[in-house]
């Protein structure tokens, strides 16, 4: 494993990012965190990425509502800039809101990988994981 | 109604009325004119009778006439022989009264008087030379005979009672020598003519009149002669108009409702050719002259039109009750066709009005539809605030508290319990927050009260230090023409006011001179009111969904709660007040709000 970031969180709860991270982390030191407070930042860090060829995170858990641009935001963003990303990348949409209207309209997101309920406990993530990094976990 | 229907009435009935008057005057004219016609006739028939009589008596005296009398012709004794079978004829001759011979000096010398009704006896001889008849009588010529007024005959100065009307005639008589010997005077008797000219036809009156009006006999008079006999109803002045009445000519006229018919009767100057047609004529002297005159009374004028009177009257009194039966039919059916108009078009209005009221609910309802709508979409705001905002610092905690009880490290316990009253402090940030929330969505009966916009701009303006300062780049302009007067929450519209003024300083640009315009407008009959500012704006198609979401912030180097807009919103919408966003980058951002 390398050190580039393979993981994004991008929520306005800190402490929700530090929770995350911790728990991440507890499941497995090697993966690299990184956190964004808004869904502006993190367009900004993703088209960056693609501008330079950097290696883009693998998973990306994003939440709905955030400051400057939100969620949905943030994935019509991301539209915009997918054909120039060559790898997959997982995106999760990370929310409290149990709201049908938010689970069906991220299900028109093709872009999104899945829909999490907050709070996401350790076993939860265990099995995001195992998917994604199949052959490696 | 009853106007209405006399109106009609009065209208159908005064031409019908008026050819019913031209009628009944043409009908009457023409009959009387045919009642003249008759009256003419019958007239004409007593004329002609009469003048029949005349002749006859002519007659008598022209034989007596051309009699040959003999050479000092002496009746009385030398001829009383040849007189005797003449006498035998008068006898019988009713008519005759008298029959006397005159010498040239007047005196009788002959006198045959009627003392029955069948013998005749000759009597005392009277002188008569001074009578008018025999003065006339001794200036006729041969061929030549007079005949007398119509008078009562008198004997020695004094009229014969019983009264005896007679008319006489006279002619000269000659012997064989052709010398005159004197006068034939015949006194004829009047009575049985005058009968007979005095008996009724068809209830006429009739008059024998003489050359001064005077009457000789009428049907309406007992006596004859009245004049003579000295009757004051001797003249026909207290009957007819004299004028009228002339011996010019005949006529037929009408007056005072009277018809009368005159005919004259002149004989003087009138020949005659008596016996065979080879004998001289005989000219007819006389100081005479008649009028008959016929007299159809008013009364019986009118009774003759009586039946078209009657038939008119009762073709009227028919045209009446048709023409008020069918005028007061006419009318209750046009009534009763008004009547049912009326009632339609008043049905009609009260659709109408129905209809209006329907159309008022409607857009009641609309808009109830609408306050519920959006009363909905505030609950479900709501509601998510609560699920996601509250949820959140929730499980963060329950998270925290999970972790600090497995955790037996101290150095991160350390780190974690800071971490609770990080989500305690955000929970009561939120809690305050959404207690704002509440009270607005919760407010049923917020205080209305009516709102000088340009006072109450002024009262907030004053609230912001940069709006003060006479140097100041930030102006706070006002274009309130249209309306500056509402009636609203003071408490929510000044919040609001605040809320706009507060981001127009906080988001203007710093190289222009910035301004807030407030703008008020009528629209649709609603008070709008434009919030206009030239500030850094707003990228709507990345966040004209979030405008006016809690906690949403769209500019990173401002500081901001994100619950201004949200608040603002929530406000109008509480008294159903809309608000719409239009903004550019760089240029500036215009909010609508419909009240």
């Amino acid at each position: 494993m390398n050190t580039k970031p393979n993981i994004l969180l991008v929520d306005d709860d800190e402490l929700y990012l530090y929770l995350m991270e911790k728990t991440i982390h507890q499941l497995s030191k090697e993966l690299v965190v990184s956190t964004f407070t808004d869904g502006e930042q993190a367009v900004e860090y993703i088209a960056e990425c693609t501008k330079q060829n950097l290696d883009l995170p693998e998973v990306i858990f994003l939440d709905i509502n955030m400051p400057f641009l939100d969620g949905w935001g943030f994935l019509n963003e991301f539209k915009k800039l997918k054909p120039k990303i060559i790898n997959n990348i997982n995106i999760y949409m990370v929310s409290s809101s149990m709201r049908n209207s938010d689970i069906k309209r991220a299900s028109n997101f093709e872009e999104l990988t899945g829909y999490v309920v907050k709070p996401v406990n350790k076993v939860q993530l265990a099995e995001i994981f195992k998917k994604i990094y199949q052959q490696n976990w | 109604m009853w106007k209405r229907v006399l109106k009609m009435f009065i209208g159908l009935y005064v031409p019908l009325f008026a050819l019913n008057l031209f009628l009944y005057y043409s009908q009457k004219a023409k009959q009387i004119e045919t009642i003249m016609e008759r009256q003419i006739r019958a007239n004409t028939m007593k004329k002609v009778s009469f003048e029949e009589e005349c002749h006859s008596f002519l007659r008598n005296s022209h034989y007596w006439a051309t009699l040959k009398y003999p050479k000092n012709f002496d009746p009385l004794i030398e001829h009383s022989s040849f007189l005797r079978s003449y006498l035998e004829l008068i006898e019988d001759i009713t008519f005759y009264d008298q029959f006397r011979f005159i010498d040239l000096e007047g005196k009788e010398f002959f006198r045959a008087e009627r003392v029955e009704n069948d013998s005749i006896k000759i009597s005392v001889l009277q002188n008569k030379n001074h009578q008018p008849y025999v003065k006339a009588g001794l200036q006729l010529k041969r061929n030549q005979i007079y005949l007398s007024q119509i008078s009562l005959n008198k004997e020695n100065g004094e009229i014969e009672k019983p009264h005896k009307p007679v008319i006489r005639t006279v002619a000269p008589i000659f012997d064989n020598e052709q010398n005159q010997l004197g006068l034939v005077v015949i006194n004829f008797k009047m009575k049985k003519i005058l009968d007979q000219i005095k008996s009724i036809v068809e209830d006429k009156n009739v008059y024998l009149l003489d050359e001064d009006f005077r009457v000789i006999s009428s049907n309406t008079i007992k006596e004859d002669l009245p004049y003579e006999s000295g009757n004051k109803n001797s003249t026909i002045d207290g009957i007819l108009n004299t004028k009228a009445i002339t011996h010019n000519r005949d006529s037929a006229f009408v007056e005072n409702g009277h018809i009368w018919s005159q005919q004259s009767i002149n004989l003087n100057g009138a020949t005659f050719t008596f016996g065979s047609i080879s004998n001289l004529p005989t000219e007819i002297v006389t100081p005479s002259s008649w009028i008959m005159a016929l007299e159809i009374p008013s009364k019986l004028v009118e009774a003759e039109l009586q039946p078209v009177f009657e038939s008119l009257l009762t073709f009227n009194i028919i045209s009446i009750i048709g023409l008020f039966v069918f005028s007061h039919t006419y009318q209750k059916k046009k009534l009763e066709k008004e009547h049912f108009y009326k009632e339609l078009e008043s049905k009609n209005i009260l659709l109408t009005r129905s209809k209006e009221q329907l159309e008022e609910n409607n857009i009641e309802v609309k808009k109830i539809n609408n306050s519920l709508e959006i009363r909905n979409k505030q609950l479900s705001d709501f509601n998510y605030l609560i699920s996601h905002n509250l949820r959140s610092p929730v499980t963060s905690m329950s998270v925290v508290v999970e972790m600090i009880r497995k955790e037996k490290n101290p150095e991160i316990l350390n780190q974690l319990l800071p971490k609770l009253d990080q989500v305690a402090n955000s929970i009561t940030n939120l809690t305050k927050d959404i207690n704002e929330y509440v009270s607005i969505l919760d407010n049923k009966e917020i205080k209305l009260s009516n709102i000088n916009l340009t006072d109450l701009i002024e009262e907030v303006k004053h609230e912001f230090t940069e709006t003060l300062l006479d140097d100041s780049d930030f102006e706070v302009l006002l274009k309130l023409d249209d309306w500056n007067q509402i009636t609203f929450s003071k408490f929510y519209l000044q919040s609001i006011l605040q809320n706009f003024v507060s981001n127009a300083i906080k988001y203007k640009r710093e190289e222009v001179d910035s301004y807030i315009l407030f703008e008020s407008a009528i629209e649709d009959n609603h008070k709008v009111l434009y919030v206009r500012d030239n500030g850094i704006g707003l990228n709507l198609n990345r966040h004209g969904d979030n405008v006016f979401k809690l906690y949403k912030r769209f500019h990173r180097n401002i500081s901001g709660k994100g619950m201004g807009l949200f608040l603002i919103k929530s406000q109008l919408e509480a008294l159903n007040a809309t608000i719409s966003i239009d903004s550019e980058e760089g240029v500036g951002t215009t909010f609508k709000i419909k009240f």
